[in-house]
């Protein structure tokens, strides 16, 4: 199991050095430049500015002296926020994106199980219908109609909640809702169906045979069982609220790293561009060794060769 | 991007959740805060907040607010007025300028003097600051070999005689020089704080960000939380400070403009601001609200036209391609936005010249011109690329000509969008046949546009050089009489336009909305609104308005028309 953890570790380096090479290769080749606008700038200015970047550096140098600095983790400067560092805009930015994720998470998990549950210990009733088509119409409205709809709802109809901005806790309902409801019905159909599937096996009748109640059946025995898929399904499902908040994050003006993803690449912004990459490679790279270290736990069937 | 558009699908729900006939006007009619305060929007985060090295509209708004230059605009006429210099004589050769300092002072204390403005201006031009602005300091006598690093920053023409009167000496006696000072290019710097940093072993490049900063006008920086908001307090050490009105503004950094109009909605903005557009889509449905302005705006949507590559280096074919144009239809069913339709660059009345009067529309013409050039029919024309930027905007409108051109000359368009910065690097490298463009006059002169087709401008992207048209234009501004210099800028631009190395379209406007209880923006075409003009009206006759009958809506009540402000799309990058 160590064994198998630090080998997987080991194996991220080459994979890891091939994504930063490529989206600095990526990134390098597109055409244009941080600094073009519509209006002229002056050669001699142009050549400073590339130069105090080290721009005007063959591209192997820079490339390699990226990589140094990335060693003692300096992620470099920012060109279109020239006061700032990359260091300094993803600390800012990050655990903002962090916070708006964790919302969602709960947001997701809350709303999803209970709708799972319903659905299957009311199999076949209204009850369980309405769960689904609400799961469905979830997995079905897209953020960026959702987002809306709950700023007209919530903000300008009901004056509750700020329409868009970051600061207090209720800046955070609208976007976490938002961000956070298509997973929630992902989670409630695997709920359901998980829980389905071990209603009908032997455990589950005798421990009704032992005359426990069906409370306790139902959160002692099947829930365990049916959480399973839900529990694999929430590797990636954290990963993808990290990296897809861009939309929301876009539409609540939360000052994220989201919106980044976008814009650093169309304002050549080579440096911010390089520092998301990384560190959104980095995570999702961890995820996914997380989420193959949990499988084990869950599932003994599964060995690490 | 699609999102943009997409965002677009909130505004329409509130629209529909928000109708004019319930207050008159669109959202919230109370301010959510005490009347001292102003709560606008800068639609993002400025790349330097440094007066040398600033370069865009996320920047200069700041600018104008915090700094004080030698003169300042008058917020209606944008006249130039006395700011730190109290009055100034002119030479003769109208060359040099002599302007006399009030005594003032910096936030911190320290005396602002003449050298304050040398070491601006030097700044400016040094290749070192790297500044995108440079080109502005070109206008004193030997900028341009500075930045160009030939000379030193020391040669500049600009002196301090004593702690309070600067001289200043021009490369031509231009007449729009004194409005082309109150740019933010030419606000003065502290000195003494960069050296300071710099002893004390901190980047001076840091020295704006609000723990270092010292400025010299009205508001100071208190707050910056990076990219959500920034809050200015009254500078009480401002010369003019007892007719600063408000105590405070708080500065949003909400890119989307959709966003910032659901904010707007909702109470949290009194005023989107000068850098944030309404949605062209929504235009039509938001200038029923009492609390829409519209104003012209000094820039022009226009196409250019690479006169090397066949079969465009046919001035006949330019010309009849720009006679094909339907420029009020595509005004008004495709911009939609009440832009002036023009097929001349200088818009009409611009520092009183007269536009060169051309047919907006002239389609029978064009055909016999496209014939004239020898294609008799029109499959005989090879395809046409038109190039944009990626916007839906900039779509709509080259799809209307695309439409045009084919109804009425025959020929096939094909449409090319790119992404901002592809989109620049092919329009450097004369890499396409006809792009788009906008451009924003930097002040109120003819010139601003004119300057664009001359052989030795970088943002000339046309590859058209006419060495009559370049002696024109230094002949104009060695002149230094107003009446003459305007006919020889008109009978340049008639020689260009005669050319056509680009296709005008229209004049922009700007549309935007303000709360009903915001006093003090007025209307002018740079869309330039110093907040210390701007005050909260805490006496409000529209407040007890009777609540409008069911059935039809009453017109909304509009605000005196002289009261409001302009602003276009400034979408020169948009």
């Amino acid at each position: 199991m160590k064994a198998y953890v630090i080998r997987r570790l080991l194996e991220l380096i080459p994979t890891a050095l091939i994504i930063i090479l490529g989206s600095f290769a990526l990134v390098r080749l597109a055409p244009g430049s941080p600094f073009s606008s519509e209006k002229e700038i002056p050669p001699e200015v142009r050549r400073q500015l590339d130069a105090k970047y080290g721009f005007d550096k063959p591209l192997p140098e820079q490339f390699v002296r990226y990589l140094g600095n990335l060693l003692v983790g300096d992620l470099g400067p920012s060109t279109k926020y020239p006061q700032r560092s990359v260091n300094e805009i993803i600390a800012d930015g990050f655990p903002v994106s962090l916070t708006l994720a964790g919302v969602a998470l709960v947001w997701s998990l809350l709303v999803g199980i209970t709708a799972g549950i319903i659905g299957a210990v009311r199999q076949n009733t209204v009850w369980d219908h309405a769960a689904m088509a609400a799961a469905l119409i979830g997995i079905s409205i897209p953020s960026f109609v959702l987002g809306p709809l709950l700023v007209l709802l919530f903000s300008l109809r009901l004056h509750l909640l700020p329409p868009a901005g970051w600061g207090d806790l209720r800046h955070v309902i609208l976007p976490g809702i938002t961000l956070g409801t298509i997973y929630a019905a992902s989670i409630a159909r695997l709920t359901r169906g998980g829980m389905l599937e071990v209603v009908r096996s032997d455990f589950i009748r005798t421990a009704r045979a032992k005359g426990l109640s069906e409370r306790l059946v139902i959160w002692r025995h099947m829930l365990k069982g049916g959480l399973l898929p839900v529990v694999s399904y929430l590797g990636p499902a954290i990963a993808s609220m990290l990296t897809g908040s861009v939309v929301v994050e876009k539409i609540f003006n939360v000052p994220g790293i989201g919106p980044y993803f976008v814009d650093a690449a169309f304002n050549r912004d080579y440096f911010l561009v390089m520092g998301i990459v990384v560190l959104y490679a980095f995570f999702l790279l961890l995820l996914n060794l997380v989420v193959d270290v949990i499988y084990g736990f869950l599932d003994p069937r599964i060995e690490y060769p | 991007m699609g999102t943009v558009a997409i965002l677009g699908i909130g505004l329409a729900l509130s629209l529909a959740g928000c109708r004019p006939e319930e207050t008159g006007f669109f959202g919230t009619t109370e301010p959510r805060h005490g009347p001292g305060e102003l709560w606008m929007n800068n639609a993002g985060e400025p790349e330097w907040l440094d007066p040398n090295k600033c370069a865009d509209g996320n920047g200069g708004e700041i600018l104008w607010n915090t700094f004080a230059g030698l003169v300042q605009a008058h917020p209606a006429t944008l006249e130039p007025l006395p700011e730190i210099a109290t009055h100034w004589e002119v030479s003769a050769d109208g060359r040099t300028y002599t302007f006399h300092l009030r005594p003032s002072e910096w936030s911190d204390g320290t005396p602002l003097t003449a050298h304050d403005f040398v070491y601006s201006f030097r700044r400016l031009v040094d290749p070192a600051t790297a500044s995108k602005y440079a080109t502005n300091g070109h206008i004193f006598r030997g900028g341009a070999a500075i930045s160009r690093g030939e000379a030193a920053p020391e040669t500049l023409t600009v002196q301090a005689l004593d702690d309070l009167t600067l001289e200043v000496t021009l490369e031509n006696p231009i007449p729009y020089f004194l409005h082309f000072l109150t740019f933010y290019s030419f606000m003065p710097i502290p000195r003494h704080l960069l050296e300071d940093l710099a002893t004390r072993g901190i980047d001076p490049e840091l020295w704006t960000r609000p723990e270092h900063v010292v400025c010299n006008g009205p508001y100071r920086m208190t707050e910056w939380t990076f990219r959500q908001r920034m809050v200015f307090e009254k500078n009480p050490r401002y010369w003019d400070a007892t007719n600063v009105r408000l105590e405070r503004v708080r500065l949003a950094m909400v890119e989307s403009y959709t966003t910032a109009l659901n904010m707007y909605a909702a109470g949290e903005f009194d005023w989107p601001g000068s850098n944030t557009s309404l949605p062209a889509e929504f235009l039509d449905e938001l200038a029923r609200y009492g609390d829409f302005h519209r104003h012209p705006y000094l820039a022009v949507y226009f196409y250019w036209i690479n006169t090397q590559a066949p079969p465009l280096d046919d001035p006949l074919v330019r010309q009849a391609l720009s006679l094909a144009i339907d420029r009020e239809a595509l005004v008004a069913h495709v911009a939609r936005g009440g832009q002036i339709p023009s097929a001349a660059l200088v818009p009409d009345g611009l520092a009183g010249y007269e536009a060169i009067p051309l047919p907006l529309f002239d389609p029978d013409r064009a055909r016999q011109l496209l014939r004239e050039a020898g294609y008799e029919r029109p499959e005989d024309l090879p395809p046409v690329t038109l190039m944009y930027n990626t916007s839906e905007g900039h779509k709509q409108v080259a799809e209307a000509i695309q439409q045009m051109w084919k109804k009425e000359l025959g020929i096939r368009v094909e449409l090319e969008n790119q992404e901002w910065k592809v989109f620049l690097a092919n329009a450097e490298q004369m890499n396409f046949q006809i792009c788009r463009m906008g451009w924003t006059g930097d002040y109120a002169d003819p010139f601003t546009f004119l300057e664009l087709l001359t052989t030795e401008c970088g943002n000339n992207h046309s590859a058209w050089s006419n060495a009559e048209y370049d002696e024109l234009l230094a002949a104009a501004n060695r002149e230094s009489d107003p009446s003459r210099r305007l006919a020889r800028l008109r009978e340049a631009e008639a020689l260009m336009l005669e050319a056509q190395p680009l296709i005008p379209l229209y004049v922009y406007t700007r549309s935007q909305l303000i709360k009903p209880y915001v006093r003090g923006i007025e209307g002018n075409h740079q869309d330039r609104h110093p907040w210390k003009h701007i005050w909260i009206d805490e006496r409000r006759p529209d407040r007890d308005r009777q609540p409008a009958p069911a059935g039809r809506p009453p017109a909304p009540p509009r605000p005196p028309a002289a009261v409001h402000p302009s602003a276009a799309a400034k979408e020169k990058a948009a």
